[in-house]
């Protein structure tokens, strides 16, 4: 079956990049706009993956993962953070937060492709 | 230019006698964003720039930026230069966001697309980056309620946040290479500049 991934991010364009990407090579994927929506989402399904923006509306990235890891079905399901900050600062944040890797946009799809298999296969 | 593809703050801060007011200068690959009435001023020749703002609470903000020229699949919609395209618009908007603006109530004003660059393939440089702006900004859901693009000269942009009001002055005759200097030279940087992000993986 399928792997399934969580896409969250208030970027439309951001979301069809992602989706396009990761369904082209073969991943199930969901859409959510901003951190409340994703949290949703996860909560309603079991996700593999989950990618997510760090600046959203409503809930931002940081405080979705925290969220997250508070939840025995995502404990240790690889979350990566896709976001256009790239200080350490925030990296160090997101790393104490628990999530799995960082990814600074813009995105190349084959480098995306790569972590994905590396972290889920 | 000092920097690589990384869209950075602009910093030239300078009192604008003519308006009396504080006033920052954007340069192509630069933005800048307030909360407070600043004049931001541009000149935009094939680059485009977006005045985005929140009508609600006043902040607002601009870019200046192109698409990379990228030969080999420059019309797809998910190539590298429109993955730029799409990072150059977001910076703006995630900062607007960060200063208290809300994405629902964000309108565009854009400007820009000029055809003004000497050598380039089919001369549709500006044209690329006039329909790439509006394709976003349609697709990110972001109302555009004015724009002044295309036509074969450069424009002068005054943007006053707070209020929206934006004065365009058409430059039909330039006294010097300036703008098209800096377009050439921020082009080539795009073109040489990998333009991805780094990628860290924390275990």
């Amino acid at each position: 079956m399928a792997k399934t991934i969580l896409t969250v991010d208030d970027s439309a364009s951001i979301r069809q990049m992602v989706s396009f990407t990761l369904k082209e090579a073969g991943y199930t994927v969901t859409e959510a706009v901003d951190g409340q929506d994703g949290l949703d989402k996860a909560r309603s399904g079991k996700f593999d993956l989950i990618f997510t923006d760090q600046n959203m509306p409503r809930m931002d990235g940081l405080s979705l993962i925290k969220q997250l890891r508070a939840l025995p079905t995502y404990k240790s399901v690889p979350i990566l953070m896709l976001t256009t900050e790239s200080s350490d600062a925030m990296k160090s944040q997101g790393r104490a937060v628990g999530a799995t890797g960082w990814l600074v946009k813009p995105f190349d799809p084959a480098k995306l492709l790569e972590v994905v298999r590396k972290v889920i296969g | 230019m000092q920097h690589g593809f990384e869209e950075v703050l602009a910093p030239n801060l300078y009192y604008d006698r003519h308006f009396e007011m504080d006033a920052v200068k954007i340069l192509p690959g630069e933005y800048y964003v307030s909360t407070r009435e600043i004049l931001m001023v541009t000149v935009l020749g094939s680059c485009v720039g977006a005045c985005i703002r929140d009508r609600i609470r006043g902040i607002g903000g601009i870019n200046h930026f192109m698409l990379p020229d990228d030969k080999r699949e420059d019309n797809e919609r998910f190539s590298r230069s429109m993955r730029y395209g799409d990072y150059a618009m977001e910076i703006l908007i995630n900062q607007l966001i960060k200063l208290g603006a809300r994405r629902s109530n964000l309108e565009a004003k854009v400007f820009g697309g000029g055809n003004v660059l000497p050598g380039f393939k089919n001369h549709v440089v500006g044209e690329r980056n006039a329909e790439f702006v509006i394709e976003y900004l349609t697709t990110e859901g972001i109302p555009v309620v004015a724009r002044d693009l295309l036509g074969n000269y450069p424009r002068k942009v005054y943007f006053f946040p707070t209020s929206g009001r934006v004065l365009v002055k058409k430059l039909r005759s330039m006294h010097n290479d300036t703008i098209i200097e800096r377009e050439l030279s921020y082009s080539e940087t795009l073109r040489r500049a990998k333009v991805e992000g780094e990628v860290e993986l924390f275990s």
